[in-house]
């Protein structure tokens, strides 16, 4: 049986909204503007998190999938799903996100990048994934397939930035240099938005995991109601 | 576990063969790729070294599909997955042999793709064919070891075995990159040595999916 926990997630969501309100601010009131990009660089506080969350979402169905493998528990299998579709959602905004800035920052839409790749083929992949999962492909040996699924896609992600960095790169690397170009205002609001995402990621994977527990209580409620019909 | 690897190998060679049909639907799916993509370019011009190779790949990449399909659904008929699991024989040894037989099978495919590559994109081979045979190994290996693992999972899903395709194309991007890039160095005469870094990575792909697979494949097909 799964267990639930309202009030963490309603302590989530509390904060979630005071982060991200917080995070606005400093976006738009208290970073500077860029002197080269103006506004368009602001969507660097919304791609970064994007971008970094969805990977820790992508390691977090690998770890749950290993614990699918180990333990065999449910529960661990619902985890890997509802965390594949919350990296699968921000991965597609980071893209989307990077891709507009790509646009002003390059004059390209799209360029072959070692990042922009691998969260490009991990998109494809995890999305893959999500798909073979809606399709309940593997009947009763299932939460297995997907749990090898996970650990093969996670595992794959080294090899795929690795081929792409050695095809080409463009990309500015903002965490190798010491201050990354930025100021120190801008590292503080891109902090202030990384904690913020990161509620707002704890807190939509929870509410799919209560959601995916409610599911499975009156799927059971409906067994036990067909049972007795039965009887 | 060589021995009974073998053994597996050579039953679905043997299964593969019999009324002499082997990998034909593999083989006219990567010649009617290569067809289709040579109607692209127009009379008279020719496909950069990079368009033919990378067709030449997609097109092993398909029959690499096409092939895990067939060796799996042998063991579908007359439910014989039961008495391979039942069977002494370590079930990563049923990994490795299918592995086996499925390399055999894709590279005999390749020696109908090349030279269709050869007459349909004019690609030119190049003067080092021992580094050619290298790179088509090295990427061959990794295809079909996870094509292996991929395929153990397709067994007994009846159609939705198809749905596992969109998860296998990207997660050969890596070694396809590889393979392209080796291809087209090749091509230009570019030495072996600088290209060191592009063959370290299709040995680091399949130095790692054989890892993974091994531990993998006995979590994949088991009895149920």
């Amino acid at each position: 049986m799964f267990r639930i926990y309202p009030k963490m997630l309603m302590f989530l969501a509390a904060a979630t909204m005071l982060l991200m309100a917080v995070g606005q601010y400093a976006i738009w009131v208290y970073a500077p503007e860029e002197m080269t990009m103006g506004l368009v660089q602001k969507i660097f506080y919304f791609h970064l998190p994007l971008a970094w969350w969805s990977f820790v979402a992508f390691f977090g169905v690998c770890a749950a999938s290993v614990l699918v493998l180990w333990t065999g528990k449910e529960k661990w299998d619902v985890l890997a799903g509802v965390l594949a579709e919350v990296g699968v959602l921000f991965s597609g905004l980071a893209l989307v996100t990077g891709s507009i800035w790509g646009r002003a920052a390059w004059n390209t839409w799209w360029t072959w990048d070692p990042r922009l790749s691998t969260t490009l083929v991990m998109w494809f992949v995890y999305a893959g994934y999500l798909v073979l999962r809606a399709a309940d492909a593997g009947g009763a040996k299932g939460a297995r397939m997907r749990a090898v699924l996970g650990i093969v896609a996670f595992v794959d992600v080294p090899l795929v930035f690795l081929s792409a960095r050695l095809w080409r790169s463009i990309h500015p690397a903002v965490l190798a240099s010491r201050s990354g170009g930025l100021e120190p205002e801008m590292w503080t609001t891109v902090w202030i938005n990384v904690v913020a995402w990161g509620a707002l990621f704890a807190a939509v994977v929870l509410a799919r995991y209560h959601g995916a527990g409610f599911a499975r209580r009156v799927e059971a409620a409906l067994v036990r109601i067909q049972e007795k019909t039965l009887q | 576990m060589i021995s009974s690897t073998l053994a597996i190998a050579r039953k679905d060679l043997r299964l593969a063969f019999a009324g002499g049909q082997g990998p034909v639907q593999a083989v006219l799916l990567g010649l009617l790729l290569v067809f289709i993509f040579s109607l692209s370019a127009a009379p008279g011009e020719r496909f950069s070294p990079q368009q033919a190779m990378a067709i030449f790949w997609l097109c092993s990449s398909f029959a690499v599909v096409l092939i895990f399909s067939l060796l799996f659904r042998f063991e579908e008929e007359n439910d014989t997955a039961t008495a391979l699991l039942l069977s002494p024989l370590p079930v990563q040894g049923l990994w490795l042999g299918k592995t086996l037989a499925g390399l055999v099978l894709l590279l005999l495919c390749q020696v109908f793709f090349f030279p269709a590559a050869l007459v349909f994109l004019g690609l030119d081979p190049g003067g080092n064919p021992g580094g050619l045979a290298l790179m088509v190994l090295g990427v061959d290996l990794g295809l079909c070891v996870l094509g292996g693992l991929i395929g153990a999972m397709g067994h007994g899903q009846g159609a939705k075995d198809a749905l596992l395709t969109i998860i296998v194309f990207p997660l050969q991007v890596p070694l396809l990159l590889g393979g392209i890039r080796i291809g087209v160095g090749l091509m230009q005469g570019v030495p072996l040595a600088a290209l060191g870094d592009w063959f370290g990575l299709v040995l680091a792909f399949d130095a790692v999916f054989s890892g993974a697979a091994l531990f993998l494949f006995p979590h994949v097909f088991r009895g149920e």
